[in-house]
């Protein structure tokens, strides 16, 4: 096991690379691909770096997450292209700028509409008042003071919204991160999937100072580990370097998303990069898995596809220059943006220089999306394979979309410690007991979207046993998996039911706290929450909000939730080619 | 370059080093490298209210090092590193060390009528996160437990799991027995067979200090673990587990905590209930034997796909060592791990394409392969200088082996240009970012700088030191410490090939790298000749493995050998005699997974 204490905490980066640490059953993710396909994580060697002990199943994890390094490549210089973000730039500010207060919200003051005052000295973690931090049940942090570092706000006139949080103890870090609030749900366009993730290689390809291969170059000669990720709803492009750095990589930053400048043959050329990376990772049946539950699932909506998008388009893509351009024209727009820094750094530098560098960025109304149409389940579809691996199973559900404080959200975020954990009465039947899965897990991060995303109960199961039982072992744990999902809906009858919740709802706590534990990962998983209300004081009530939960609210929400009208069923059939053709014979 | 990372810093230069009370025997069996760890020092820290409790830590010599991170969060993260590791194990005892420190965790603690059995411990812990539930790591010279526990909660933590845990443990038999078997399994059945990476990087530890008591794995030894009984652990704990034999980390300088987690360890070590428990004769870690030549050891399994190559020697220098920076910057220019800076990644795999990545070391790193940086709290007196190859197609194992000996003695001999210097400087500066990551990191390499009896820390000093360290200084350092001459290969191998590759080593003869074709060099027949179209970017590549070819391993044929992996691990013997190959653990193997 190496140092990393961040096991299970609930945050996007468990699909980046290095904080994946799958704490105990909620194992590594194959379908955070869904929600996450991170590029450019720059290990040059390949994908890597799971903590310890979770090492394989990270591993795994890792592969799927789609992990690339970005490497510059010769491209022959050609006219610039600028987008209309940049024609339009010099524009005026829009109508209701002066209303766009700063407002300063350290949490853990009782001043949160004060203006941003210095942060006291080095803090480690910021001490919430004495009122504010009386124990409550099984001890966890009153919700009044749970982010512990402060939280400095202010939104510029065109939208921006920038946050600032200082972790002096942290010294002459400096973490840059921009949350652009794109992902593969926008693309709606017929046959333009896996556009937003393109953009994401697309980003480092800016040409600064009006260089092909600029950004890049620039960034090296600085000296910064320099990483994005794409998933359904967001984009997030982090940047890491030291304080000393921050004139110039706020330039660089504030260049590439104000005014990208890029040629059709980089872009021609980074299409080309993204096909070599769905090849990469079609070998493995879970990036088909979850092509088919999202598509059975959604449909034509924007979480009917993975981020890296169809094959068939991803191999169209270098034709789809104009299209492009129109999508980052519609998303990349302050308004859509959060920038958020962390680390050694001070509130009013940050605040003046990001209103000095993204001033001329003009904002634009964002395409609104509606909803997906009724999944009208029970739906069922079976993948058959070629080759053989293990078997799979998966339940899948159409989520509520996230509403920080709501019961739905709260119960989504302990879901995966209520059916796959160590405690699990699922996992304890499924792999001790019956033994019939070698793995058990839900996706912890999927549960909050800004659509309904989806839920997804997955088992992986023996090998062997499915040579020697065929379809009987699928459907004896189709038959368990089933049970425990109906099961949920008395979940209040069980003994230890409110223990039970109490503990979750501890546990949840502690491990959010416990993966904020430095300045990239304090902002990812700030970010993670905050885009949803745009609220400083989230956590508050997210976790307020989890803790508050009783056993009648898991009945509740699973008689909601776990209906036939609402389920998909995905069941992946090794060896499937040559049974059929054994069967043609 | 790599991944994100993030970085914490120096913030070792906010907060003193709090390196307290430490007394000259504090570590009978393992005395403190360097000889200049800091005594006792006043409280240096920021906090306001760390006064109260200093002067208690610093009157006796019972006192475990105590480090700390200044703040008060909420979650305070506790490190407590005993300087014990399996070069403690005694003789035909081998993994004694780990088997210790499981069963302290998973052997049952508390009231023997009642037991809190490992399921217990986690249902308890679970209420307050993942990371409540202690964990452990092992190495070598040391033991280091780790968990988080929130502040509030920190004197229920104490009565329930902390202090009863540690000092009430009861070594059940029946978890031994199962602790034991998981080991003796993850010998012959996981390292043996399963990951020639990961066999080919411990058996070259164990190589490079064979005959020592650290030439031994730190899961132990198959004799070793059999031999083991309840009351071994027991004399294990009460010899090794001693409050001045621990250096306690904690992330919080907040007085109540301290003295809490101090007054909780404080019977650290008193004889467990259940059975009888005798003080060891204290373990000598002697320093490893010093190459004279080159040798190599061919460790061959029943099958493998490929070859993993390994190479290294003891080196002197330790963090405390004056060229300890020089030879740091050297190495980022040599081998940086799992990056593409380093030369050697840059001749073998970037531009030839012979594996994965080819790195070097100037320290054990564990972990390997999965670690991307280097974990803190592995430290130890004594280092090693290697090289990692990582696997080659197997008709190229000679030539790469010539390749690593030649790029090895190419460094040696002609040193590295000062503006390569400069950029390995400047790479050496962005991996800070990593290695100061997180405050837990920060934390354990506070700890590691106390056991080295480093000063000022290593985090706290690094970007000062890469600034000052001259391409002079680097140079120097490599002709001090990487002389090429003496030195100690490894190859994992197929048996079935391993003695064909022996015998083509053993004549020294010129080798044959990638050919043209392989490179995807066009040619055409011309005259009856086959006529190559070289660019001119590609002829260095050629040329330079034909350099490769002819180089001259020079290796006393007499000091290469063959030996079946069984013969790996077997007991306290790097190779342990008369083990042959095919065993019964290879024959389970081979019926196993695939």
């Amino acid at each position: 096991m190496i140092d990393r204490p961040a096991r299970g905490a609930p945050s996007r980066a468990a699909a980046t690379t290095t904080r994946t640490s799958f704490g105990g059953a909620a194992a590594p993710d194959p379908r955070l691909l869904h929600n996450l396909a991170p590029i450019r994580a720059v290990d040059p060697d390949s994908v890597g770096g799971p903590a310890l002990g979770a090492a394989p199943a990270a591993i795994l994890g890792l592969v799927l997450a789609v992990i690339v390094a970005v490497v510059p490549a010769l491209v022959p210089a050609g006219a610039a292209v600028r987008s209309a973000a940049t024609e339009s730039a010099a524009g005026t500010a829009p109508a209701g700028a002066s209303e766009a207060a700063a407002v300063a919200a350290p949490i853990g003051s009782s001043h949160t509409t004060a203006p941003a005052p210095a942060p006291a000295p080095a803090p480690a973690l910021a001490p919430a008042p004495a009122t504010a931090t009386a124990p409550t049940q099984a001890g966890v942090p009153a919700s009044s003071s749970f982010f512990p570092y402060p939280v400095h706000k202010k939104t510029l006139p065109n939208g921006l919204d920038v946050i600032v949080l200082p972790m002096h103890e942290f010294k002459d870090v400096l973490s840059y991160n921009t949350m652009v609030l794109v992902g593969s749900r926008n693309e709606v366009e017929q046959g333009k999937s896996g556009l937003a993730h393109l953009f994401e290689h697309i980003l480092f390809r800016h040409r600064w100072e009006g260089k092909e291969g600029g950004y890049d170059a620039a960034v090296n000669r600085m000296g910064a580990f320099n990483n994005a990720s794409t998933g359904s709803d967001i984009t997030y492009y982090q940047p890491l370097t030291f304080t000393s750095n921050l004139d110039l990589l706020a330039r660089l930053e504030a260049d590439r998303f104000g005014r990208l400048a890029i040629t059709e043959k980089i872009f021609q050329t980074e299409a080309g990069a993204v096909l070599g990376e769905y090849r990469r990772l079609a070998s493995d049946p879970s990036l088909r898995m979850e092509e088919v539950h999202s598509q059975v699932m959604y449909g034509s909506y924007g979480y009917g596809h993975t981020a890296i998008g169809y094959l068939v388009d991803v191999e169209d893509m270098p034709n789809e220059y104009k299209a492009a351009v129109r999508f980052y024209d519609d998303y990349y727009r302050p308004n859509n943006c959060v920038l958020i820094v962390a680390g050694d750094v001070d509130p009013a530098r940050i605040f003046a220089l990001a209103e000095q560098l993204y001033a001329g960025w003009q904002q634009k109304p964002i395409p609104a999306l509606g909803d997906p149409a009724p999944l009208g389940g029970p739906k069922q579809q079976e993948v058959p394979w070629p080759v053989d691996v293990p078997p799979r199973v998966e339940f899948c559900y159409r989520m509520p979309a996230h509403h920080t404080g709501s019961k739905d959200t709260a119960i989504g975020q302990i879901l995966p410690e209520l059916l796959t954990s160590e405690t699990a009465p699922l996992y304890q039947l499924m792999r001790y007991k019956k033994q019939t899965a070698t793995g058990l897990f839900t996706p912890k991060e999927l549960y909050q979207s800004f659509g309904p995303g989806p839920f997804v109960l997955t088992a992986i199961l023996y090998q062997d046993k499915y040579a020697a039982q065929g379809k009987a072992l699928l459907s004896e744990a189709s038959a368990d998996m089933i049970a425990a999902l109906q099961d949920m809906k008395s979940f209040s009858a069980r003994a230890d039911a409110a223990q039970t919740l109490q503990e979750l709802g501890s546990k949840y706590a502690y491990d959010l706290l416990s993966g904020i534990n430095s300045p990239a990962h304090a902002a990812e998983i700030f970010g993670e929450f905050y885009r949803f209300e745009r609220d400083p004081q989230v956590f508050d009530k997210l976790v307020g909000s989890v803790r508050s939960l009783t056993p009648q609210d898991i009945d509740a929400f699973a008689k909601k939730i776990f209906v036939p009208e609402n389920q998909t069923v995905v069941t992946l059939i090794p060896g499937a080619a040559a049974a059929a053709a054994a069967g043609t014979q | 370059m790599n991944r994100r990372t993030m970085l914490t810093t120096a913030a070792t230069l906010y907060f003193g080093i709090l390196a307290l009370a430490i007394s000259a025997d504090a570590a009978p069996q393992a005395r403190p490298p360097g000889g200049s760890r800091p005594r006792s020092q006043a409280d240096s820290h920021t906090g306001s209210q760390a006064g109260s409790h200093a002067g208690a830590r610093t009157g006796s010599h019972a006192n475990p090092q105590i480090v700390t991170l200044p703040g008060s969060p909420p979650l305070v993260e506790v490190r407590v590193m005993l300087r014990a590791g399996s070069a403690h194990d005694p003789a035909g005892k081998e993994g004694l060390a780990a088997l210790t420190a499981n069963a302290l965790l998973e052997g049952g603690y508390g009231d023997p009528a009642k037991p809190v059995t490992k399921d217990e411990l986690a249902r308890i812990t679970r209420r307050w996160g993942e990371n409540a539930k202690p964990s452990v790591l092992l190495d070598k010279e040391t033991t280091t437990f780790v968990f988080n526990v929130p502040r509030e909660v920190l004197a229920e933590y104490r009565q329930t799991v902390l202090e009863p845990l540690f000092t009430r443990p009861l070594f059940l038999k029946e978890e031994i027995d199962r602790l034991r078997n998981e080991a003796v399994t993850n010998l012959t059945a996981s390292l043996r067979y399963e990951d020639i990476e990961i066999l080919g990087l411990e058996a070259l530890d164990d190589d490079v200090f064979s005959g020592t008591s650290r030439g031994h794995t730190v899961t132990g030894s198959v004799q070793g673990l059999r031999t083991i009984t309840p009351d071994d652990v027991r004399s294990f704990y009460v010899t090794y587990y001693k409050t001045p034999n621990m250096i306690l980390g904690l992330s919080s300088d907040d007085a109540p905590v301290i003295d809490t987690v101090r007054a909780a360890l404080a019977t650290l070590g008193t004889a467990p209930k259940g059975g009888k428990a005798r003080t060891l004769k204290a373990a000598r870690l002697a320093p490893p034997a010093v190459v004279s030549g080159r040798e190599l050891t061919i460790v061959g399994l029943p099958d493998a796909p490929a070859a993993s190559l390994h190479a290294g020697f003891p080196i002197e220098v330790r963090r405390d060592h004056p060229d300890f920076w020089p030879l740091y910057v050297a190495n980022v220019y040599f081998g940086t791990h799992r990056d593409d800076h380093g030369v050697l990644y840059q001749h073998i795999r970037e531009q030839r394409g012979y594996n994965y990545g080819d790195y070097s070391y100037i320290e054990h790193f564990a972990f390997r392969p999965y670690a991307l940086f280097p974990p803190f709290n592995t430290p130890r007196e004594q280092q090693y200088f290697s090289i990692w190859i990582r696997p080659v197609a197997e008709q190229y194992t000679h030539h790469i082996l010539k390749a690593l000996t030649w790029e090895l003695e190419n460094l040696w001999r002609n040193g590295i240009p000062p503006e390569a210097v400069e950029l390995s400087k400047n790479k050496a500066k962005v991996l800070y970012l990593n290695l100061a990551e997180t405050s837990s990191r920060l934390l354990a390499a506070k700890m590691d700088d106390a056991y080295y009896g480093t000063q000022p820390g290593y985090l706290q000093s690094y970007l000062t030191h890469i600034d000052a360290v001259t391409p002079e200084q680097v140079n120097a350092a490599v002709r001090r410490h990487l002389r090429p001459d003496n030195i100690k290969y490894l190859i994992v191998e197929k048996m079935e090939k391993a003695r064909a590759l022996a015998n083509d080593i053993r004549l020294d003869r010129n080798t044959a790298g990638k050919t043209p074709e392989e490179y995807q060099i066009s040619s055409a027949e011309q005259d009856g000749q086959r006529v190559y179209d070289i660019p001119e970017a590609r002829l260095h590549v050629l040329q330079q493995d034909a350099v490769w070819a002819s180089t001259r391993l020079g290796i006393d044929p007499q000091r290469i050998r063959v030996v079946p992996v069984e013969a790996l691990f077997e007991t306290g013997a790097f190779i342990t005699e008369g083990v042959a190959a095919g065993g019964a653990a290879a024959t389970a193997s081979a019926a196993g997974p695939r």
